[in-house]
């Protein structure tokens, strides 16, 4: 077995060090605009470039591909499909989680792009690629504009 | 012929790779120079420029550690500086060496890699946690694992690939690593062993990813006057090629590296390959995780979409198949210090085209090799393409 031989830096004659750095992000000019749909309207949009004609999910400021501000918003709905999922037993530190969870990546048809988020009220055993799944909001109050305004998604009725 | 010179390899070194080194970065970054100054048979004093690669700055913890490292790197006094493509570093800083001097700028090279990831504590995997989007990503609690374990589904659901096909990859990387004097993690296990190992992410277990390592790898480059001069047996770049597929990995084709196909077009034009499975003798291809190394194969087009699970069944990889992919081990077997581990791969080209792979040396007279690399937001390639 390949397992590796684990050597605590500790052991080593050291100096402990920090890099402490604390950051706030601005959502930016589209990303203000696609979460103020999400928090107010519960809609998640996409913006159709003139020049290629393709909508881009999460709506953006411009088309990466022929450089063209991206000014017409599209509402996409809020079902999509999955396009790939994992199911993660460790979290952010490398520590087990108490309850797997599934993350998804999932696409809306005629669309570019599509949102990575978690699934929910699936089993295991139900999982599969191409499964069709719908958005669960946060009640409309406690929505703060932010991608965790949606709690999950779920198979699609 | 492509720019104003032609370049060639005259001398490779590395340290060991492990999970923890002694040895400050500046130090690795020494040892492998110096390594390889004395393969080349030349002092610092005769080195012109000097490209150094390192990744993230969080996992040294220097925040700027291209101008930190810059000692160790045989900078001193002389036209430097830091290419960082993440894990594409590795190939691209030579990429980014073999324009030092195929532009007529200078006359030698030194090209050197490093990576200190220990000093991360206590684990480097979190450093990581910061290079996604701020906004879309890291609120979900992104990790590297789980965004792997998205293409790795995806890959092995578009071609019906099964698990113990991949797991060919990380039994061979590891086991041919026994052969290599710097390596961390060889062994010779089963593919049984990766399919018991810890489930990190479905379809992510232990045994498919390469670890977290300490180490320096380093290259020295010259123009053609001035290798003729050191050495008989100069090893030539004839092929460099990088691409950036876009920034949205939700916006790419997952299943297929097209990033790894447009880096390896411009290498191949330029190299004048036509051919690949049949031209190049021996690749290096980066495999931090052992489905990377099939996905990779397909992106330089050395397989078809969805056969090299086939080519690996088929021993054709294996270091006396006829296509050997990573014959040092990769860096499933010899250890992922990301930008050394990518230089490390030029390394071993070189050493293989020179018939000074040792007990890795792979069979017949190998001409022509290919070493790649893949980085920033898994959407980056890097190839280069050496003949002897």
């Amino acid at each position: 077995m390949a397992t590796e031989k684990i050597l605590d830096v500790r052991r080593m004659t050291h100096w402990p060090g920090h890099m402490e750095a604390d950051y706030i992000y601005t959502l930016g000019i589209a990303g203000e605009r696609f979460f103020r749909e999400i928090k107010e309207n519960g809609r998640i949009s996409g913006a159709k470039c003139k020049q290629c004609g393709q909508i881009f999910v999460p709506a953006r400021l411009y088309c990466e591909k022929c450089f063209d501000k991206l000014t017409e918003w599209v509402d996409i709905g809020t079902k999509g499909r999955v396009y790939t999922f994992t199911v993660a037993y460790v979290d952010i530190k490398g520590e087990k989680l108490e309850e797997p969870i599934i993350y998804a990546l999932i696409k809306f048809d005629g669309t570019v792009g599509g949102l990575v988020h978690k699934l929910g009220e699936v089993a295991l055993c139900d999982l599969r690629v191409g499964l069709p799944v719908e958005a669960v909001f946060k009640p409309q109050p406690d929505r703060t504009a932010n991608i965790n305004d949606i709690k999950y998604f779920k198979p699609a009725k | 012929m492509f720019g104003k010179k032609r370049v060639a390899v005259i001398g490779a070194g590395m340290t060991l790779f492990r999970r923890t080194l002694k040895e400050t970065g500046k130090e690795l970054a020494w040892e492998a120079s110096k390594m390889a100054l004395d393969q080349a048979g030349l002092e610092l004093k005769d080195i012109d420029s000097v490209v150094m690669g390192t990744a993230p700055d969080a996992f040294d913890g220097v925040h700027m550690k291209g101008e930190y490292l810059a000692d160790g790197s045989g900078a001193y006094r002389k036209p430097y500086s830091r290419v960082f493509v993440g894990g594409g570093t590795g190939v691209f800083a030579v990429d980014a060496g073999w324009w030092h001097i195929a532009s007529g700028q200078f006359d030698t090279c030194l090209v050197v890699a490093e990576e200190k990831m220990s000093s991360c504590y206590p684990h480097p995997a979190y450093a990581f946690t910061t290079i996604f989007d701020p906004i879309y990503a890291r609120p979900l609690g992104v990790t590297l694992i789980w965004i792997f374990a998205l293409e790795m589904h995806r890959y092995m659901h578009v071609h019906g690939i099964k698990k113990e096909e991949i797991a060919l990859v990380s039994v061979k990387n590891k086991g041919n690593a026994l052969d290599h004097p710097c390596a961390q993690l060889a062994a010779k296990i089963t593919v049984e062993d990766v399919l018991n190992s810890e489930v990190l992410c479905y379809p992510v277990q232990r045994l498919d990813i390469s670890p977290t390592s300490d180490g320096a790898a380093a290259l020295v480059l010259a123009s053609e006057d001035v290798a003729k001069k050191v050495t008989d047996n100069p090893v030539w770049i004839d092929g460099v090629g990088w691409s950036i597929d876009s920034t949205y990995w939700t916006n790419r084709d997952l299943y297929y590296p097209r990033y790894v196909q447009s880096a390896a077009q411009m290498a191949y034009k330029m190299a004048g390959i036509k051919n690949p499975p049949k031209e190049i003798d021996v690749a290096e291809v980066y495999d931090p995780f052992d489905y990377k190394e099939l996905h990779h194969m397909e992106g330089l087009m050395l397989a078809r979409k969805g056969q090299a699970p086939k080519l690996t069944a088929d021993g054709v990889t294996q270091r006396d198949g006829d296509l050997p992919i990573n014959p040092s081990g990769g860096l499933l077997g010899v250890g992922n210090p990301i930008a050394a581990a990518g230089t490390m791969k030029c390394c071993e080209i070189f050493w293989q085209l020179r018939g000074e792979a040792g007990k890795r040396q792979v069979k017949g007279d190998p001409r022509t090799g290919l070493a790649q690399a893949w980085g920033d937001l898994m959407q980056y390639g890097s190839v280069v393409i050496m003949r002897s």
